[in-house]
This record gives C-alpha cells, structure tokens and sequence, in this order.
C-alpha cells in the first residue's frame, strides 16, 4: 500500500496464528507467578482480620498457608476470590488484577470453601449437572474424580456423610481442569484413610503442572505435600519458607549427662543445665558441638530433632528470631 | 459483533435452577389459588341477593370500599370477584406468599453458606441478582393464568358472564404488581442474612402496606398515604368492568421493581460475603 501523503510505499502484514496465540496465552508463558498478593489488608470493623500481607505462588507448586483457627487464612482466601473487598493492597491471579476481573479468573480456579455448603435438596449428580452448566465447559476430570473418590450420585446430597460431602467438594473444585485450586482446609472431615488418597491425589496433580494453594492449621500434612509454606499468625504473615529451609532450620536438641559440669560447655549461649543434664538447641551441623562434648565422660546422651510443631509454636508465640 | 460476552453472562442456568427450586411451591399454590377461585366464584348465586342486602347498610358498604377500592361495586359478579378473589386473596395472601419465597432468594444461600461455592464459578454477582429474579417470574404467571382460566371456566358452568379479554386484562395487570412484590422482596433479601428474618420483614412491609391503602379510603386527611402502597396502583375492578388498565399505576409497579433490582445489584456488589 502507498502512502497519501508522502508516496510512501510499504506492506501490512497480517499476524499469524502463533502470534497471536502467543500474546493470547501470555500468562502460562510468561508470568510464572499464578498468584501475587499485594499489601493485602483486610478488617472488619475494628478487628484487623489480615495485616498487609504479601506473597507469591509460583507455577506448579503446592503452596502451603498454614496457620491457627482465627488466623486469616479464610480471610485472605475470600479476598483472592472476590467475596470479601480488601481495605487495601492488591492482589493477580493468573496476572489479572482480581479487583475488575474477578469473573474471568474464577473460570480457570477450582476451590474448596473451609465451612463446605452444598445443595442438600440435589442429588449428587443433579449438583454435579448444576455446576457443570455453570462452568460453561469440558469436565475432563470428571469421571477419573469419580472413580478416585466414589460417592453414590443417585442419593440426595443431605442424606451424605462429611466425608462424602467433602469428596464432593473435591470433586467440583478439580473438575473442570482448573489451572489454580483454592483449599480451605480441605482434609477437614475426611478420615485417615481418605486423607491419604487425597494427598496422594494432590502429588499426581502436583506432577500434571496443576498449583494450588492448600490452608491448614495442621504442620504435618504441610509437610507432607508442599513446596513452600507461609505462616500466618493474628493476620501478619510471620514466615514464608520452602519446606526444606524450615526443615533445616528446625536443628536438633542434644541433651548430655557428663562426669562433672565443665564450664567451656554450660557457658554456651545455647546451652542450659537441667537436673544435671546439659541441654544444647543446635541448628544446622552438630559436628563441633560433638567434638567439643567427646573431650568429657559421657554418661549418657540424647539426641532429640525439633519437630516442625515446635517451630510452628515458636512462630505462633511470636518467639521467631 | 461479539456476543459471547453477552451469552456468557445470560446463560440463564441460576435462573433454570430458580424455577427449578419453586416448582413443587407453584405447583401447590397454582392448586390452591385455582381451588379458591372456584370456590368464589362459584359462591356468588347463593350470595348475590344477601350482598344486594347488604349493600342497602351505608356502614357496611363503607367498610368494604377499603377493600374494593373506589368502585363501591360488589354487587355485580365482577364486584363481587373483586371485592372477594382479587382484593383479598389475589393482592394480600398471594402477594404474602410471592414476598415470603422472593424474600428467601439470595438470604437462604448466604445463611446457609452456598453463596461460596456458587459464588466460584464463573458467574458475577450482578448475574446471580438478575438470574434469581428472572427464575421467580415463571412462578406468578403460572398461578396468575391458570387461576385465570378456572374462573373463566368456573363463570361459564354457573351461568354468569365474564369478557374473557377484560379478565385476560385483569390477570395481564397483576404481574406488574407481582413483579414489584418480587423486586421489592429481592432487595430485602440482599440485605438480610438471615432468611426468616427477611421474609418476616417483606411481609410486614406488604402487609402494612395493604392497611395504608385501606386507611387512605376513610381519612380524607391522610388520603395520600395510599400512594405509599403497592396495592394502591393494582386495581383490577376497572380492568375486570371494562379492559381499562391505569397505566400510571403499571408505570409506576414497573419503576419500583426496576428500581429495586437497581438497587439489589449495587448493594449486592458491594456486599461482603462473610462467613
């Protein structure tokens, strides 16, 4: 084509498939954060329930949100998926801003309310074909979940047991092939046996590249199943870890029994005397320390590791240094 | 153009379940209704002469033009459908029994907590507000019409006389009213949490609206407050006598159910959805 003005000549040319495609799709490439919180902040009232928290959920990992009950973690869930307006601060899923797109987001998000409430006048599978028309799409997932977490549709949903309920609550959140899943406390009512078949589940959705973002207030199975944890406590964000760093941070007790009580020991700032024991807290390697404890007569020794609740506790108790 | 925006957001799917949800309550009171128009109607040659008596008592006559509203007429068959089927149980019962459901619609979701997993779909708030109202309309044309057919029908077998287009007119002008007592409800039900609480609240509205309108008959002094009241713009003696509808009063029934789904999907949008 020519210029008008100054005869110019050029070419336009159309975009092609890939082009477009790639800009259209710009988030899975590109952005690896699938969820960002921003100074996040909510109260109601005069209760300050989430204190201007931020953190990141990267692409594909299991992201753990551990904290007590009262601690925020319902809050902030329900401001990620628009029922509650922040006070302040931001929030993107998928690199939207929730604020103006929250409509679109949940298209691609999965999620599993803490306090489950399903249509208890439906059968399970006329709940099931509610929600399937309202999510406008394929269920690829649908007959796999079923198999994995049988549940008798046929029967009205109010005459379910809680865990029967809860698999259902499993069910519809993955459904869909969401590309985020929002838990709130998920293994809530599930017995033992189902718990393991769901973090079981969740590893294998782990593998196929799904994220998701699992609140607890229970450390073990946060260790179990992810990749990094925030630690929420009375809505400040007071820790945020992958698990292997808070594993190694977690250090061993060490108590000794020795002919006497040497002074180059007892005067250790991490050491205290204890009916005669001396009681060392060590993080990270105990090769010096047991260097220094060979010089003595060893009476008797104990090694103990730090549970991750004790850590759990000690950030609980605002004792983190 | 574009219209999958448009076919995204009006799948209609929380309206489907809306109706589906009310199916069992419209089918027994399109029964009860249906039950009660017979009754009525078919009552009127054993009452016809004790009304004309009747209507010789001044006082009397006065007591029931609250009721029927300017006409003074309940005398002649349409009068007395008035006066009997549409005043009363039409305006006040079914209108209480339209406000109680409407006024449950969004409350029983949030009391009982499914608003969460509604809500994480891909469906906006503005959506479940129109959605839940458009599912409630079935409802009232399917008692309002087939209520209209029985009194039709019951009119032929006693021998009375009845224009099927003026009575066709008459049923036509309750759903703008029906449709307001709904917009009305839904506001309400957007507010209160609490389902109980907020259908017992529609129905004092509605109720204390009726006596309102019932006052504005005998004090010249407060003849204005009837302008207050929903059932000062439903008349249905004119439509039923002569096809005539007053159209400022569907103007004005129509206003206020717009206004109050205006209303309902701005306080909803802003609302949070606690716990």
């Amino acid at each position: 084509m020519t210029c008008e003005k100054c005869d110019f000549k050029g070419y336009y040319r159309f975009k092609t498939v890939e082009e477009i495609f790639e800009k259209s799709d710009f988030y899975s490439s590109e952005i690896s954060n699938v969820l960002e919180v921003r100074n996040l902040r909510k109260s109601y009232k005069d209760v300050l329930a989430v204190n201007s928290i931020s953190f990141n959920v990267k692409k594909g990992e299991i992201f753990g949100f551990l904290g007590p009950n009262g601690a925020g973690k319902t809050t902030t869930i329900r401001v990620l998926l628009g029922y509650l307006r922040p006070n302040a601060g931001e929030a993107f899923i998928f690199g939207k801003n929730i604020k103006d797109n929250i409509v679109d987001i949940r298209k691609n998000v999965g999620y599993i309310p803490g306090e489950l409430a399903l249509y208890e006048h439906l059968t399970g599978k006329q709940f099931l074909d509610y929600f399937s028309s309202l999510r406008n799409t394929d269920l690829p997932l649908l007959d796999n979940l079923l198999e994995i977490f049988e549940l008798p549709l046929d029967k009205k949903i109010k005459t379910y047991s809680k865990g029967m309920k809860q698999k259902m609550g499993i069910i519809q959140a993955f459904m869909d092939d969401p590309d985020l899943v929002i838990m709130d406390e998920p293994t809530l009512g599930l017995d033992p046996l189902l718990q393991q078949k769901f973090y079981k589940f969740l590893r294998e959705e782990k593998k196929k590249g799904r994220t998701m973002f699992f609140s607890s207030h229970i450390l073990s199975e946060v260790d179990k199943i992810c990749d990094r944890v925030a630690v929420i406590r009375d809505g400040d964000l007071v820790a945020l870890e992958s698990i292997e760093n808070l594993k190694d941070k977690r250090g061993k007790k060490i108590r000794v029994k020795l002919v006497g009580e040497p002074k180059e020991l007892t005067i250790m700032k991490n050491a205290k005397v204890v009916d005669g024991w001396i009681e060392f807290e060590t993080e990270g390697d105990i090769d010096p320390l047991i260097k220094k404890i060979s010089k003595y007569t060893v009476l008797d020794i104990e090694i103990q590791e730090f549970s991750l609740e004790d850590i759990f506790m000690r950030y609980y108790s605002g004792g983190e240094e | 153009m574009d219209f999958s925006i448009i076919k995204r957001i009006f799948r209609f799917k929380i309206a489907v379940q809306t109706v589906k949800e009310n199916m069992k309550a419209t089918i027994i009171f399109t029964l009860l209704f249906s039950c009660m128009a017979a009754m009525y109607s078919s009552f009127y040659p054993m009452f016809k002469d004790l009304l004309a008596d009747m209507a010789e008592d001044p006082e009397f006559a006065n007591f029931l033009v609250g009721f029927s509203g300017e006409s003074g007429d309940f005398v002649s068959y349409v009068g007395f459908l008035n006066l009997e089927l549409y005043s009363i149980f039409f305006v006040l019962i079914l209108g209480i029994i339209v406000a109680f459901i409407a006024a449950t619609i969004i409350s029983k979701e949030i009391e009982s907590k499914t608003i969460d997993l509604l809500m994480s779909n891909p469906v906006s708030r503005m959506q479940i507000i129109i959605e839940r109202f458009i599912g409630l309309i079935p409802m009232i044309l399917f008692i309002n019409f087939i209520t209209m057919f029985v009194v039709y029908g019951v009119t032929f077998a006693i021998g009375e006389n009845i224009d099927f287009f003026n009575l066709f007119i008459a049923h036509l002008y309750a759903v703008p009213y029906f449709l307001a007592v709904i917009g009305i409800a839904l506001l309400i039900s957007t507010i209160i949490d609490e389902k109980m609480k907020s259908s017992i609240f529609m129905i004092a509205i509605l109720v204390g609206m009726f006596f309102l309108e019932y006052i504005s008959h005998f004090t010249s002094d407060y003849k204005n407050i009837g302008f207050l009241s929903l059932t000062h713009f439903y008349k249905p003696y004119n439509a039923l006598k002569s096809g005539n509808v007053d159209a400022n009063g569907v103007i004005v029934l129509l206003s206020v159910t717009i206004v109050s789904i205006v209303i309902s999907i701005i306080y909803f949008d802003r609302k949070d959805i606690k716990v």
